[in-house]
């Protein structure tokens, strides 16, 4: 097996998920859609097994394996989320962002590994973006409707709460997950799991702005007040994730390449 | 859950008075007596700070020192040490890290959280899990790292291959002193990621075209276009010792003109080679970047533990308390390097930073999976 015969996989597993997604919004069976996607998880499981038989390591080391199995946890999550919190449209679009990454290793497989700099190859790598950019779509999305109730009223939209907070629950979820495992790598790069980094600092700051989200109502602040603080911790977000090299503080940082 | 009456209202309001009582008295402290030295809470005042802490755990919510684990004071701690870090993430050289006000907001933290945990225990239900979890793996992280750290020591150790050496040197202080572990360097090794060619300016050694350069891999056979140039790479010498040199030949695409001949980026003691284009342009190698270094060592500790390895960058070596990670390398000699350099970390508070990381890991997962408030 190798990567040449990896368009056909991706083909099938593409078919599968979409059909599956499409089975999940218009078909009436309550197995349907599931089947599909599972099927198409385990064709694209079936490639990355056989992929890493003959390489002989797990394929995690150029950015084109990265990828693969980017693209491949990324609907496993979305799938997990969704059995769990029934968001049909958050399985659709973990499938379009992994089509995107198979695209790219379609396209420009990069298997001959572009220089990915030695602290970047850890078997952390993986998990710690992936998890990140998935806290990046549930926060993205629980702003969404935070700015919704904020422009509309509370009155006529109170189903919303609680989508807001189950989508600012898991995605700190995800988030806290992210930081600790950057944490956990970062110790066994450099041998120390923080060093207030700047974005490690950005990091925090956004992980403490969502923590100030979840604890307000136990400090009495109510549902709608508190709602004022998502957009701003999306600003922040937003600051960590593409702004941290612009910063004065960030000449010299290690994540900034 | 927190019904707070005109009475608690008033009483939070002592809380912030205390709160920012403190913080100035920080403020005060860094001007009396200047940066915070971490080295003041070593061993053994972080453990006696932490049994203090802990003897909290049986202070009453409802007295005075109790209600400072009310969730406002969590709230107005978190504003703080946010503003803090904002301020550490924007201004550079800011120094905040070791500055008294920062440490002391960080202790009031971890005084409000095991405050907050005493509460909870008091009305103890196995479904309030996911906050146990995230609290006190929070709490036993924060301290671990925080106070944890001025116990750690942390040392940088060159070694020459075929040598053995039990001198570091303090990363923080300079200073060189005997270590109770040696290493021994058999071999340092690197790979390189294939050299990349490109078309410079000779008059700044500006990638063309400028702004956003044009760069080709080269290995035997490789084959790519920059600018006006379809480029061949038609051998490659590569080995160790001597400079990577690529024999290139390249088709101009307008005029049909060709040019050939070795590049080469040079090292230590070969100097570069370019193929001239123009008066102004030529064809130059890149300098290889390192994809993987890696060093197989023996390590030797005073106790008399015998250990061999390699240890590469993100796969350090344990021995006894130690831990030893690759850390740098001779780098105008590159692949050549003669010598190996090591750092060395003995931290005692690793195991209780770890559980505090899987606690708050799992509180996580409990996040994801029970989600907001109902
Ligand atoms: C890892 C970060 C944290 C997470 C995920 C987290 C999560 C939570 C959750 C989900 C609750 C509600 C639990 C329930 O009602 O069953 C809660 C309560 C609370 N948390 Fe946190 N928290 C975190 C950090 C903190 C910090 C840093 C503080 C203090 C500065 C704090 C103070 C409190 C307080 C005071 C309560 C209310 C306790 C009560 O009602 O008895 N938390 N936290």
């Amino acid at each position: 097996m190798n990567w040449n015969e990896f368009i056909f996989f991706a083909l099938i597993s593409i078919v599968f998920w979409y059909t599956g997604v499409l089975a999940l919004y218009k078909s009436k069976s309550k197995w349907l859609g599931d089947a599909l996607i599972i099927t198409g998880l385990l064709v694209f499981a079936g490639f990355i097994v056989a992929l890493w038989q003959s390489l002989g390591h797990p394929p995690m080391k150029t950015m084109g394996e990265t990828r693969l199995l980017y693209s491949f946890f990324l609907v496993l999550v979305g799938y997990v989320t969704y059995r769990r919190w029934r968001y049909k449209w958050l399985m659709a679009y973990s499938v379009a962002v992994s089509t995107v990454f198979i695209i790219i290793n379609l396209i420009k497989p990069e298997i001959h590994t572009t220089n990915l700099m030695p602290a970047l190859q850890s078997i952390w790598f993986v998990p710690h973006v992936t998890v990140y950019i998935l806290s990046y779509a549930m926060l993205g999305a629980a702003t969404i409707g935070a700015v919704i109730v904020l422009y509309k009223g509370t009155e006529k939209r109170m189903g919303y709460f609680e989508l807001i907070d189950n989508l600012v629950y898991i995605g700190l979820g995800f988030l806290i997950a992210g930081m600790l495992m950057g944490a956990v790598w970062a110790k066994e790069a450099w041998g120390d799991y923080w060093t207030w980094d700047p974005k490690e600092v950005w990091a925090f700051i956004t992980a403490a702005s969502y923590m100030l989200y979840i604890h307000a109502p136990k400090a009495g602040i109510s549902g709608k007040k508190s709602l004022w603080i998502l957009p701003l911790a999306f600003i922040l977000l937003l600051i960590t994730w593409l702004g941290v090299s612009y910063l004065p503080a960030a000449q010299g940082s290690i994540h900034v390449y | 859950m927190d019904r707070e009456s005109k009475s608690g209202q008033k009483t939070f309001i002592n809380e912030r008075i205390i709160i920012i009582a403190i913080v100035i008295a920080g403020f005060a402290l860094q001007i009396a007596a200047g940066p915070f030295d971490y080295s003041i809470i070593s061993f053994p005042v972080n453990v006696i700070v932490l049994a203090v802490m802990l003897l909290l755990l049986l202070v009453k919510p409802s007295g005075a020192t109790g209600r400072f684990g009310s969730a406002k004071v969590s709230l107005c701690l978190l504003a703080i040490i946010t503003l803090m870090c904002l301020y550490m993430g924007i201004v550079a050289n800011n120094g905040v890290k070791t500055s008294w006000p920062f440490v002391l907001t960080y202790l009031l933290i971890l005084i409000n959280i095991i405050l907050v945990i005493g509460k909870r225990i008091r009305q103890f239900k196995w479904k309030d899990y996911g906050f146990y979890l995230n609290h006190i793996g929070l709490f036993i992280f924060l301290f671990s790292a925080g106070l944890g750290s001025a116990d750690l020591q942390r040392y940088f150790m060159r070694v020459y291959e075929g040598k053995v050496e039990w001198r570091g040197e303090n990363t923080k202080t300079g200073e060189l002193t005997d270590l109770p572990v040696a290493i021994s360097l058999e071999d340092f090794s690197m790979d390189m990621y294939p050299p990349k060619i490109a078309i410079i300016d000779k008059r700044n050694g500006e990638t063309f075209p400028a702004g956003k350069p044009s760069l080709m891999e080269s290995f035997e056979g490789s084959s790519g276009n920059i600018g006006e140039w379809s480029v061949k790479v038609d051998s490659i010498k590569d080995r160790p010792g001597v400079a990577p040199a690529a024999y290139i030949i390249a088709k101009n695409k307008n005029d049909g003109g060709t040019l050939a001949g070795w590049i080469s980026c040079g090292n230590y003691f070969q100097s570069f080679k370019t193929l001239d284009v123009s008066d102004i342009y030529c064809f130059a190698m890149t300098y290889p970047e390192p994809k993987r270094f890696s060093s197989k060592v023996e390590v030797f500790t005073k106790r008399g533990l015998k250990k061999s390895g390699i240890i590469e960058v993100n796969d350090p070596l344990t021995a006894g308390s130690w831990k030893i990670y690759q850390y740098s390398y001779d780098s105008n000699m590159g692949r050549d390097s003669e010598y190996s350099v090591f750092e060395l970390v003995r931290d005692p508070w690793l195991i209780p930073v770890y559980i505090g990381i899987i606690m708050v890991m799992a509180g996580a997962v409990t996040l994801f999976w029970k989600g907001g408030r109902k």
